[in-house]
């Protein structure tokens, strides 16, 4: 066959594909490209948002952002404290709770609609149950069971108003919502690890311990990946917990970038600086997912790399 | 069949094209002559005649002033203007800064909106607004604004929006509270409050949060000062003797309990507490939507004690402004002149909204009030807030301050200073 017959070939059945290809090509065109390459040219431009002027100035949105005092690293920092602390915590937990649900001969169902039941609720309405038990003075549930109930504490604790209690409630609501969603996946792999492996592992004398880490956590080492690399991109999205319980405060210390972003936007009207910092989260999230990549030597066989 | 597919597959793909272009194309230069047509211009049936025009109004009013703008105000606009009809729209209050600023990028803004006093300027900056001191009839009219209202639509040189609604905060007193505090009567003076309060053991005044709408009353009875009178300079102002004195003098109310920031110290809220734990708190008129309540529970307006002879207020309110990308921007300032005339003003007066007006500062319907005439009078000590395109960065700025020193216990004239180099780089 020569070159040309192949080449007619090729674009003949491109043509073909082309229809189908199309409607989720512009959609995929004007709703992610389109708005990702915008960001990028704002994130190196003065934008003045109602004349549409857009002046390009180089770096200093970067610059302004980076050089603009602690609340842009305090927001990176509980970025990253919030990666650190939710993801080990999500993933160990939801693949503990996945093994024990595995195991039930009965009431698999409860258990699981239980466990994903914070995964469909709305953010908006965990945040104001949180805001309720995390709430200052008596009026907070945790507070008058911690005092007036059980009398562990004299002092009533303003939890979403300090550093550390802001962020640990942050943590908290992050764990709570998003367990169910890995221990979904977890059974899902679970049940796919052929049950002559544990058969094999039984027959050569290996115990409940040895079973689980000789058989079920290398067999969900590819899920475990795709939950991880989830959940610390989840990580840098972090915004409505932060928005309706702490507002950032104190000054600044429980923000996330995403928080900034929006307050930078809609706030200050500086939206080269908010793109900016919307450029610096998706470079770190890259980053951080090639590495675990590398380090975790996975075939990126289309799973992983969701 | 499969040729049907494939055609309908084309079909759908080049009307989602279509839609999609139609859509990015909403987007123009308000300076263009094909700006966008408001939504609602575009939804008006094809039977009206050429001269019939809809108007697009936003507000944050709540149900009270809703009525008496949709039952009284609005029927008056439409006998005199029967070819103008107006299309309100009432936006949530916690996210209607963003909205307009979303609108601004959307180029999908209302023809005229009720705005807080304190974003006037910046929307003015982003060249938002149509200056309406521009319109020919702007000098007459002017005189007849109270001068501090009028002068927050203020932006280079340039008015910006016409006064709609003033208010302050006047101090709201628990009077059972106070009999126990041993005083049987509202003090005219703070020390004579706070020689009560003191050793009570728990709070008896409480501020909610540490912005600057909670704190500016307290900062400026105490003594303190924010900038010079032309708003252009902080330094040798807040950090002057007489701020850090003010500060001071609350930080040591808050040691010795007398004082309580909710924000701070996680404390009740004001409107919780005032029932009966706090003896007094400062708020806008809105706290006394039905007085007879709040009364029959000892619960009463009064001007905010004196504190070294002199009582402190803050000025709030909105402001009514017309958008740049307006189609009809001779109307919509029409409107919102009609807004602001006496009729209108003492119709939404019923509903609590105090007016902009010279002429009804001294009105009977005001006067008679229990509430309108503290909240009238408190006015004359209120001060505005710095004015400033940059309004956002200096209410952060002051707020991170007050954190800092009430939270982290920083030193007052140290961080009053950086304060007040921040805030001159803002008002440059």
């Amino acid at each position: 066959m020569n070159k040309t017959v192949l080449l007619k070939r090729g674009a003949k059945q491109w043509l073909a594909a082309l229809p189908f290809v199309l409607p989720g090509l512009i959609l995929v065109t004007m709703f992610i490209l389109y708005p990702m390459v915008f960001t990028l040219r704002i994130a190196l431009s003065e934008y003045k948002i109602v004349q549409g002027e857009i002046t390009f100035i180089g770096l200093q949105n970067f610059v302004n952002v980076l050089s603009g005092g602690s609340k842009f690293w305090y927001a990176l920092r509980n970025n990253f404290l919030y990666a650190l602390v939710t993801v080990p915590v999500i993933t160990l937990g939801g693949m503990f709770f996945a093994y024990l649900i595995n195991n039930l001969r009965h009431g698999q169902g409860i258990f699981r609609v239980g466990f994903y039941l914070p995964v469909i609720t709305s953010w908006v309405i965990v945040s104001l149950v949180f805001q309720y038990m995390f709430n200052s003075s008596d009026r907070g549930l945790i507070n008058y069971v911690l005092v007036d109930v059980l009398h562990l504490v004299d002092n009533y604790i303003p939890w979403l108003l300090r550093e550390w209690t802001g962020n640990a409630a942050i943590w908290l609501m992050g764990i709570w919502k998003n367990m169910g969603w890995a221990m979904l996946i977890f059974l899902g792999g679970l049940q796919g690890i052929p049950h002559e492996l544990y058969e094999a592992a039984e027959l050569d004398g290996a115990g409940l311990w040895a079973r689980f880490w000789n058989v079920t956590v290398p067999s969900l080492k590819p899920v475990t990946f795709y939950v991880i690399v989830n959940m610390i991109i989840g990580s840098f999205n972090v915004f409505i917990q932060v928005m309706m319980l702490t507002g950032g405060g104190p000054n600044g210390k429980t923000s996330t970038l995403q928080y900034l972003l929006y307050d930078k936007a809609f706030n200050q009207f500086q939206f080269g600086e908010a793109s900016a910092i919307g450029l610096v989260s998706a470079v770190t999230i890259v980053a951080i997912t090639a590495l675990l990549n590398k380090r975790l030597q996975l075939d990126t066989d289309g799973e992983e790399a969701t | 069949m499969k040729k049907h597919a494939k055609q309908l597959a084309l079909l759908l793909a080049a009307t989602m094209m279509i839609g999609c272009m139609a859509g990015c194309n909403g987007r123009k230069d308000p300076e263009v002559s094909d700006t966008p047509t408001p939504p609602a211009a575009q939804n008006t049936p094809e039977v009206k005649t050429e001269d019939e025009i809809t108007l697009t109004f936003w507000y944050t009013y709540g149900d009270n002033e809703e009525a008496q703008l949709l039952n009284v105000a609005l029927p008056l606009w439409e006998a005199e203007h029967p070819n103008i009809k107006i299309e309100v729209v009432r936006q949530d209050d916690s996210q209607y800064h963003q909205m307009i600023v979303t609108s601004f990028g959307t180029g999908m803004s209302p023809d005229v909106a009720r705005v807080d006093i304190t974003n006037v300027a910046a929307y003015a900056s982003q060249g938002g607004l149509v200056a309406l001191s521009d319109f020919d009839d702007f000098a007459s009219i002017s005189g007849d604004y109270l001068e501090g209202p009028l002068s927050t639509n203020m932006y280079q040189g340039k008015y910006y929006g016409l006064p709609l609604d003033t208010n302050c905060k006047a101090a709201v007193v628990n009077k059972n509270v106070l009999s126990d505090l041993g005083l049987n009567e509202v003090p005219a003076t703070m020390e004579e409050f706070i020689s009560a309060a003191e050793g009570r053991g728990t709070y008896s005044l409480n501020v909610s949060g540490v912005g600057d709408w909670d704190m500016y009353p307290y900062f400026w009875l105490f003594g303190g000062v924010l900038t010079n009178e032309d708003f252009t300079k902080a330094t040798g102002y807040l950090d002057s003797d007489a701020s850090v004195a003010a500060i001071n003098k609350l930080k040591e109310l808050h040691d010795k309990k007398i004082f309580t920031i909710r924000d701070v110290d996680g404390s009740v809220d004001a409107w919780d507490g005032i029932n009966n734990e706090y003896a007094m708190f400062f708020e806008g008129p809105w706290y006394f939507g039905s007085y007879e309540d709040r009364e029959a529970a000892g619960i009463v307006a009064a001007t905010i004690p004196t504190y070294e002879g002199r009582s402190a207020s803050v000025v709030g309110g909105e402001d009514i402004v017309v958008f740049s990308t307006s189609k009809h921007p001779k109307e919509a300032y029409e409107f919102a002149k009609f807004m602001t005339s006496v009729k209108v003003q003492l119709a939404m007066l019923e509903s609590g909204q105090l007016p902009v007006l010279k002429s009804l500062v001294n009105d009977k319907a005001v006067l008679d009030n229990p509430v309108w005439s503290v909240y009238m009078k408190q006015l004359e000590s209120a001060q505005a807030r710095i004015p400033s395109p940059n309004n956002s960065q200096i209410q952060e700025i002051w707020s991170d301050t007050i954190t800092n020193i009430f939270v982290n216990g920083a030193d007052v004239k140290t961080e009053l200073h950086n304060a007040a180099e921040l805030i001159d780089e803002q008002l440059r």
